[in-house]
């Protein structure tokens, strides 16, 4: 066990921003911490950081309580934070062999760490550029770039892809993809359930201050009542139609406004097929028909009445 | 780590545009325009301008003998010499002090009679009032109680003239001169050594700097450096050491501007005048440290804070009213000693006008006071690691 938060109480003033939290990250896995903006994720990653005062609860990382002082657990830590944290007066390569030196001391080996990060970050030819010249794709890459770059075995990143475009998100996340394939475990967090979805191995929902439900996506996904959303593009349905459509196999909820049917089905196999017979049956023509996975935003629906991004 | 930190918050440092402008160019600016405002008045207080007196050739002058000698020894050239006379008609002396050219006239003519002794009263015409005019009167008081008072004694009868005559010569002070200084005093250097505390309280401006870079609740950069495993007092060494260096060398690049190409005189104690420049950046930068601790506001209001408190201290310190600092000394004299701008201006006035250095060192070790409180008051709050907020 890499990081063991139990019982975590964070109060400012009133509002209570962790409540009675409990987390456990193992080695080697890339733990999603997902939640609606302000449900508590970075207040729970500065408290791990011992950065933040907490009113209860425990932290343990690697094995030992976390303090400030804990440098031994510190210099195997990297953090990305939300926001870019670099010198805009040092360049690319500066910026990283100034925090990488922070954590490395022999100069011949911190020399090799920083070019293997520049490269693994793909900054290569922006590495005399000062930050203020990178676009903001590249500013998030240098930031990522600051907090791996001494190899540490546990990553934190918070919310690293925050207003960064897709191509520069995609190259993000396959880079932390690798970056859990060559040793490090991960703990990211995000609003983005895609984001999440697409690299984590295990999840953790949180909603204010507390966790919601966790577990790897499919057990996740496994504990709502609802399999696949079909959508189908309709001119014209009659109220027969519907009812018609509402006693089908499998199908808990059917919805029929502007020209949209959306029905969706509690389980089941050969869904959307029986639904197409069903519609050239009855001779109805439709333009664009789609199915969907249930999604953790799904998942967070259920649990909370609100979407993800509410 | 410390050597690691010291060498990139160098680098940092110089790279800061904007900070270097108003820590190293704006005092050299300044320093010019001063020089500009002020240089032809530079200088000008240290020597003495005899002063310039018409005196009307009448008569009863001409048979004034000892008004003649009076005015001649005080005219005479060297480095005593008092009046610079002009013998002329009445009319000419009245057309120089019209134009300016004269303090004033000095007139013996028979309207005011002659006495005993062919001394006659004088009449001394102006048209205002300063410092000649009030030189001129001294000289004429003089010469009428002198008179007088011959004028008495020969009246008594058996007196021996010449005796007489050489006791007036001969004046005995009963009080002795005792000089701290062989230096000249300068009104116009005032505003450069204000200037410099100026400079050096802006040093504040690289302390607020380090501040904001090394709190986790104040910048992203503070986080990012508080969760790695380096001593957070080695941290802060390498960044105050770094800034220290900035500020001292801004300084002296400052210093040696004034001294050769402005020619602003500083003495000739250069091991104390560089121990001031010292005293004064960890002054400014410990003042700065504290204006970055004290609120967690943004950058810029704290950047509006340290420039007008430190002008607000400048401001008292003589910078743009040379007078507001003796105005402080004698209504709120606490305020002088507190103030790390006037102690500053004032460590560099004693250096240069007196001979001894007890006034010297009184004003460094107030100054190595404030900043020993000021690192106090900031070590209180740069100690925190955890923080309630961020």
């Amino acid at each position: 066990m890499l990081i063991r938060v139990n019982n975590l109480v964070k109060r400012y003033g009133e509002l209570v921003a962790l409540d009675h939290f409990n987390l456990e990250v193992d080695e080697g896995e890339i733990l999603g911490l997902l939640g609606p903006n302000g449900s508590g994720k970075t207040t729970t990653i500065n408290c791990i950081l011992s950065l933040l005062k907490y009113d209860r609860g425990t932290i343990e990382v690697f094995g030992r309580p976390m303090a400030p002082d804990a440098y031994e657990s510190k210099r195997n830590i990297g953090i990305v934070m939300q926001n870019v944290a670099v010198f805009e007066e040092l360049t690319v390569e500066e910026n990283i062999d100034y925090f990488c030196g922070m954590y490395v001391d022999d100069h011949r080996t911190r020399r090799s760490y920083v070019e293997e990060a520049i490269e693994f970050v793909g900054l290569t030819e922006f590495r005399k550029f000062r930050p203020k010249k990178l676009s903001g794709g590249l500013l998030r890459r240098l930031n990522i770039a600051c907090g791996i770059a001494h190899k540490p075995k546990l990553i934190i990143l918070d919310e690293p892809t925050v207003g960064v475009d897709p191509q520069s998100r995609n190259s993000i996340l396959e880079g932390i993809k690798g970056l859990n394939e060559r040793g490090a475990t991960i703990v990211y967090t995000s609003h983005y359930m895609e984001e999440v979805e697409q690299i984590c191995s295990r999840v953790v929902i949180m909603d204010r201050g507390k966790t919601l439900a966790s577990g790897t996506k499919e057990e996740l996904k496994a504990m709502i009542n609802h399999g696949e959303t079909i959508n189908v593009e309709l001119y014209a349905l009659k109220p027969e139609d519907l009812a018609h459509i509402l006693q089908m196999p499998h199908v808990a909820r059917a919805e029929y406004h502007d020209n949209h049917l959306t029905i969706r089905y509690d389980d089941g196999q050969h869904n959307l097929l029986n639904l197409l017979d069903y519609l050239k049956s009855r001779d109805l023509s439709f333009e664009r028909v789609y199915s969907q996975q249930p999604t953790l935003n799904d998942v967070f629906l259920e649990i909370t009445g609100r979407q993800l991004r509410d | 780590m410390f050597m690691h930190v010291f060498k990139y918050r160098l680098k940092c440092l110089i790279r800061d545009r904007d900070t270097l402008f108003w820590t190293a160019a704006f005092p050299l600016l300044l320093g010019t325009m001063f020089y500009f405002a002020f240089g032809n008045l530079m200088g000008s207080s240290g020597g003495f301008e005899p002063v310039k007196v018409a005196v009307v050739n009448s008569p009863e002058y001409r048979n004034n003998t000892y008004l003649q000698l009076m005015l001649g020894v005080l005219s005479t050239a060297g480095e005593d010499q008092l009046l610079d006379m002009t013998l002329t008609t009445e009319s000419q002396a009245q057309r120089l002090l019209d134009e300016g050219k004269v303090a004033g006239i000095i007139t013996v003519s028979a309207d005011e009679g002659v006495g005993d002794s062919g001394s006659s009263p004088a009449r001394l015409t102006v048209t205002q009032s300063g410092l000649g005019q009030s030189i001129l009167k001294a000289v004429l008081d003089e010469y009428l109680h002198t008179s007088a008072t011959a004028t008495s004694v020969l009246s008594r009868g058996s007196v021996d003239v010449s005796e007489l005559v050489a006791r007036l010569r001969n004046r005995r002070s009963y009080t002795q001169q005792i000089s701290y200084s062989d230096a000249l005093p300068d009104y116009m250097l005032g505003y450069f050594y204000a200037l410099v505390a100026m400079a050096a309280l802006y040093a504040g401006l690289w302390g607020m700097r380090n501040t904001m870079d090394i709190q986790a609740d104040l910048s992203d950069k503070g986080a990012r450096r508080s969760v790695a495993p380096t001593h957070k007092l080695a941290v802060v060494m390498g960044d105050w050491t770094a800034s220290l260096l900035i500020s001292f060398g801004e300084m002296l690049i400052l210093l040696a501007y004034l001294v050769f190409a402005l020619k602003v005189d500083f003495g000739d104690q250069i091991g104390y005048v560089l121990l001031t420049c010292l005293a004064g950046c960890i002054a400014g930068l410990s003042f700065g440290t504290v204006i970055g601790t004290l609120f967690r506001k943004s950058e810029g209001i704290k950047v509006a804070t340290l420039v007008a408190s430190s002008n607000l201290l400048c401001f008292l310190a003589g910078l743009m009213y040379l007078d507001m600092k003796d105005i402080v000394a004698r209504k709120a004299p606490v305020l002088s000693y507190i103030n790390p701008a006037a102690l500053i201006a004032d460590a560099f006035y004693s250096l240069y006008i007196f001979d001894n250095h007890r006034r010297f060192f009184l004003n460094i070790g107030l100054l190595c006071g404030f900043s020993a409180v000021m690192c106090f008051v900031s070590f209180l709050r740069l100690r925190s690691e955890k923080y309630a907020s961020i």
